[in-house]
C-alpha cells in the first residue's frame, strides 16, 4: 500500500472511531451531515483505489465526487448488486474473515458481503452502540430463540446468525431454546426454556429471535399450553420481515401484545428492529414512539422514484441507507428495495437527536405485463431465475 | 341499467357473465342488421383519424401511429394485399371453376396488452375491417385512454354504425368467470401481451370453431452500419429517430428497441455518436417527460446502470441523476436482458451480421440505419432467417402495419368461402 493510501486508511479509521465513540444519537444534524460527507468522500476515493470496477462506476456518476456538496449527490449502489457472486470486495481474498449472506426468500439469490477484520470489528461496535442506547450497557443472560447451530462463529454467516452473534457482546451466558427434531425441523425445547425462565425470573434478560420464528416457535406453543414465563425485566429484540405473519393476519399490535403477555413484561420491552446484511453495523430499533433513528455513523434518506432526488419529511419514497463502517466492500451508500418515509430531521419525542423515519413496505414487484415483456420466456430458455 | 343505456356506455363496467352473453347477442344482431361495406368502414376510420387530432386525445402515447394506421391510404393497400381487390369492391374472386370471397368470423374477442395505450383500439380495428363485431376486455390501465379515443369516434360515427359493433368491457383481471364468458361467446380472438397473460387467455374455453391469433411477447433491436453512425451530418438526425423509438410506450412495447448494434468503423470511436444520442435523449425527455414510475422499475434501472459499469472496465454509461433515461455503451453481439424504462444498450460489433446470427426468434423488429444498400439487403435476408418479422427504418419501429409478428392482421379473423356453382 502506498504511503498516501496508508495515510488515507488511518485517517478514515480515526474518523470512524470518533463517530463510533460518541453517543449514537447526540449529534447536531448539520454537524453530522458535514462530518459524514467528508468521510464518505474519502471512503469512496479509497474504494476507487482498491477496486477499478467500482472506480468505473464512480467515474460515470453524473456528479463528480469532488463537486458533490451533499451526501445525496454521492454515488450510491442499488443493494441488489450484492447478489453478485463472487461478492464485491475492496480487500484481497486473504484478508476476508467472514462472508455475510442475507435471508433471501425461496428461489431468490441472497446478497453476500465480505468482512475483513477491521470492518467486522466496527460492525460489532456499531451494533453495540445502538442496542446499548435502547437496553442499557449491562451484560446479562441471553436467550436465543433459535437452534444452537446458529450460535457458533462461522466463516459464511446468514442473517439470522449474524443478528444473534451481534448481540452476543451483551451476554453473560447464551442459551438457544430451539432444538432440531428427527426431521430436521426446529421445535421448542420447553424444559430448557422453563429452566432458563425460572433461573432468571428476577434478572435483566435479553431475548432475540427472528420475528416469524419467535412467533411460531415460541409464542404460539406457549399460548397453546397456557404458559407465561413471568420475566418482567426482559428485553425482547426481534428482526426480519413481517410478510409471513401478515399472511396469518398477525399485525404488529397483536404481535407485541402477545409476546409481552407470554413473557409477562410491558409491551415497550418488545423491540422490533430493521437491519440488512449489506448495511453492516447499523440496525434500526423502534423507539418508544415507534420510529427508527439514524446513528451518528450512518445516514438515511428517502428518494423520489421518479427523480431520485431526496424528498422532504412526510413524503414516501425509496430508502437509501448509508454507513461509514464498511471498508472491505463498497457498502457506504445503498439504495434499498424498501419504501419509507422520513418523519423528522431532529427532535423525536423519545429524546434521540437526528433523522428519524419509518419503513413502510418492500418495493412491490412489477406485474409481468406487456407485449415487450420477455423476462419469463428468456429466463426459462436460459435456465435462470431472478 | 336498461339495454339502451348500456349500449351507450363507452366502456362497460362488467360484474356478471350475463352482461357479456347479452352483449354478444346484441353484437350478432348488429352484425346482421347493418349494411356492412369495407368502404364505409374505411370512410369512418378516415374521419376518426382526423377526430383523433383533437388536443384531448393527441397526448395519448401512440395516437400519432393510430392516426396513421386509420388512414385510407394505409388500410386500403393492406386490404387489397390480404383479401384482394374484389373483396374491397364487394365481389367474389374467380378461382378456376369456383369463386372465393372472405366473410367475417362473427364476434371477435380482444385481449389487448395492458402497457400499450392504443392497443385495444388497434386490435378492434383489425376485426372491424373484415366486418366482424368486437368484444374487448379493456385492461384497467387502458380504460381512460381507450374511452377518450372511443369518444372521438362517437363524435363522427353519429349513426353508431361502428359503435353498435363494439362492446368494451372493464373488469378485474382475476375474474376468470368473466374472461370465460367472453371466450364462450366469440368466434375468434386476438390476444396480445406478455407470456403470463397470453397463456391464461389461450387456456380459456373458446368454442372449437373459434380462430385464436396470439401476438405474444417479443423484443426489438436497432442496428447501424459505420457509414450511417459515423456520418457527422446525419448523426444527430439518426439519434433523434432512435430516441423517438425508445421513448414511445416507455420502451415496453414489443417493437421498442432495447439494444442498438453499431458496426465498428476502423479506429473511429463511437463517443461522438453517443454524445449526440445523449443530446437526443435529453431533448426527447424534455418534450415527453415521464409523469410517474413504478419504484420497481427505478430499482431495475439503477441495478442495470451499476451492474453494467461494475461488470467490465471497458463498459461506459451516460445517465442523469434521475431514472429518466440510460445509455449503456460497450461491445458484444448478444442482446442484453432488457431493462426497459428508456435504457438502451449501445453495443459495438465488428459485423452486424454476427449479432443478427445470434437472434433466437424473440426479436420482432429490427430498426435499421444502414447506408450501404447491399449490406442492408444482406441484413434483411439474415434477419428474416433468424426469426425477425419486421425490418424497418429507425424512427419507424412502432408504425403499426400488416403483417405484424409475421401474420396478417385482417385475414385471420375471416373465413374464405368457396362457391362452386350448382349449374354451369
Amino acid at each position: 500500500m502506498s504511503q498516501i493510501a496508508e495515510l488515507r486508511v488511518s485517517e478514515i479509521e480515526q474518523f470512524i472511531a470518533k463517530l463510533l465513540d460518541s453517543p449514537p444519537y447526540s449529534l447536531d444534524p448539520q454537524e453530522r451531515h458535514d462530518a459524514l460527507l467528508s468521510l464518505f468522500k474519502q471512503e469512496l476515493e479509497y474504494a476507487c483505489e482498491h477496486s477499478p470496477h467500482f472506480a468505473n462506476y464512480v467515474r460515470h456518476w453524473p456528479v463528480r465526487l469532488a463537486a458533490a456538496k451533499t451526501i445525496a449527490e454521492l454515488p450510491y449502489l442499488p443493494v441488489s448488486v450484492f447478489k453478485k457472486n463472487p461478492p464485491l470486495s475492496l480487500v484481497p481474498a486473504s484478508e476476508i474473515k467472514r462472508t455475510l449472506t442475507s435471508s433471501s426468500t425461496s428461489g431468490q439469490v441472497p446478497s453476500r458481503v465480505v468482512l475483513d477484520a477491521a470492518t467486522s470489528r466496527r460492525m460489532t461496535k456499531g451494533v453495540i452502540a445502538i442496542i446499548r442506547d435502547f437496553i442499557g450497557p449491562a451484560r446479562r443472560p441471553y436467550l436465543v430463540v433459535d437452534t444452537k447451530e446458529n450460535l457458533g462463529r462461522q466463516t459464511e454467516l446468514g442473517a439470522r446468525g449474524a443478528a444473534i452473534q451481534a448481540l452476543g457482546s451483551f451476554a453473560t451466558e447464551m442459551v438457544a431454546c430451539l432444538s432440531t427434531d428427527a426431521q430436521g425441523e426446529p421445535s421448542l425445547d420447553i424444559d430448557k426454556l422453563l429452566a432458563f425462565a425460572e433461573k432468571w425470573k428476577q434478572a435483566d434478560v435479553l431475548v432475540y429471535g427472528f420475528t416469524y420464528v419467535l412467533w411460531t416457535q415460541l409464542v404460539r406453543p406457549l399460548q397453546q399450553r397456557g404458559i407465561t414465563l413471568g420475566m418482567s425485566k426482559v428485553h425482547v429484540l426481534h428482526s426480519g420481515g413481517w410478510k409471513r405473519l401478515e399472511q396469518q393476519a398477525v399485525t404488529k399490535d397483536i404481535f407485541v401484545r402477545d409476546v409481552a403477555a407470554v413473557f409477562g413484561c410491558a409491551p415497550d420491552r418488545i423491540i422490533d428492529y430493521y437491519g440488512m446484511v449489506e448495511n453492516v453495523g447499523v440496525v434500526y430499533p423502534d423507539c418508544v414512539r415507534g420510529y427508527k433513528h439514524v446513528p451518528a455513523f450512518a445516514e438515511v434518506m428517502i428518494r423520489d422514484p421518479l427523480t431520485l432526488a431526496p424528498v422532504k419529511p412526510g413524503k414516501q419514497g425509496m430508502v437509501q441507507v448509508c454507513s461509514v463502517l464498511p471498508t472491505s466492500f463498497p457498502g457506504f451508500l445503498l439504495l434499498t428495495d424498501d419504501i419509507g418515509e422520513i418523519v423528522g430531521e431532529d427532535g423525536c419525542a423519545c429524546g434521540r437527536r437526528g433523522t428519524y423515519f419509518r419503513f413502510l413496505r418492500r418495493v412491490p414487484k412489477v406485474e409481468l405485463r406487456g407485449c415487450g415483456n420477455l423476462e419469463t420466456t428468456r429466463q426459462r430458455r436460459n435456465g435462470t431465475s431472478a | 341499467m336498461n339495454e339502451l343505456a348500456q349500449m351507450h356506455e363507452i366502456i362497460n363496467q362488467v360484474d356478471s357473465p350475463h352482461q357479456l352473453t347479452d352483449a354478444a347477442r346484441r353484437l350478432r344482431e348488429a352484425a346482421s342488421e347493418k349494411d356492412f361495406t369495407p368502404q364505409r368502414v374505411l370512410e369512418i376510420f378516415e374521419q376518426w383519424a382526423a377526430a383523433l387530432d383533437d388536443r384531448e386525445v393527441r397526448d395519448i402515447p401512440g395516437v400519432t401511429f393510430l392516426r396513421l394506421w386509420l388512414r385510407r391510404g394505409t388500410l386500403e393497400p393492406i386490404l387489397i394485399r390480404e383479401l384482394g381487390p374484389e373483396w374491397l369492391a364487394g365481389e367474389w374472386r374467380q378461382d378456376g371453376r369456383a369463386r372465393l370471397r372472405a366473410f367475417p368470423l362473427g364476434v371477435v374477442g380482444h385481449w389487448p396488452a395492458g402497457n400499450i395505450e392504443i392497443q385495444a383500439v388497434l386490435s378492434l380495428t383489425c376485426a372491424l375491417l373484415g366486418g366482424n363485431t368486437c368484444m374487448v376486455r379493456v385492461p384497467s390501465g387502458l380504460v381512460n385512454p381507450t374511452r377518450r379515443m372511443m369518444e372521438a369516434l362517437a363524435t363522427i360515427d353519429k349513426s353508431e354504425f361502428l359503435a353498435s359493433r363494439i362492446f368494451l368491457a372493464s373488469f378485474e383481471h382475476s375474474r376468470i368467470d368473466l374472461h370465460e364468458a367472453i371466450a364462450r361467446s366469440v368466434d375468434g380472438a386476438m390476444i396480445w401481451g406478455g407470456e403470463e397473460a397470453v397463456s391464461q387467455v389461450r387456456a380459456l374455453p373458446f368454442p372449437h370453431w373459434a380462430r385464436v391469433v396470439v401476438f405474444g411477447p417479443r423484443l426489438s433491436v436497432a442496428a447501424m452500419d459505420a457509414a450511417a453512425w459515423a456520418d457527422k451530418n446525419e448523426s444527430a438526425s439518426w439519434c433523434r429517430r432512435i430516441a423517438r423509438d425508445v421513448w414511445q410506450f416507455e420502451q415496453q412495447a414489443c417493437s421498442s428497441p432495447q439494444a442498438l448494434f453499431v458496426e465498428r468503423d476502423g479506429a473511429a470511436d463511437p463517443s461522438g455518436f453517443v454524445e449526440n444520442l445523449k443530446l437526443a435523449f435529453e431533448e426527447e425527455n424534455q418534450a415527453h417527460p415521464r409523469g410517474e414510475i413504478e419504484p420497481a422499475l427505478t430499482s431495475a434501472i439503477c441495478r442495470t446502470r451499476a451492474s453494467w459499469l461494475l461488470e467490465d472496465l471497458g463498459n461506459r454509461a451516460l445517465f442523469p441523476q434521475s431514472a429518466d433515461w440510460t445509455i449503456l455503451l460497450g461491445t458484444g453481439t448478444e442482446i442484453p436482458q432488457p431493462t426497459q424504462g428508456k435504457t438502451l444498450s449501445v453495443l459495438v460489433v465488428d459485423d452486424l451480421l454476427e449479432a443478427i446470427a445470434k437472434f433466437d426468434g424473440s426479436v420482432q423488429t429490427l430498426g435499421l440505419g444502414v447506408k450501404d444498400a447491399s449490406k442492408e439487403e444482406a441484413i434483411a435476408e439474415a434477419a428474416g432467417r433468424h426469426g425477425v418479422d419486421r425490418v424497418v427504418r429507425l424512427g419507424q419501429m412502432h408504425v403499426f402495419s400488416s403483417p405484424w409478428d409475421g401474420m396478417d392482421l385482417v385475414r385471420p379473423m375471416m373465413r374464405m368461402i368457396r362457391h362452386v356453382k350448382s349449374y354451369d
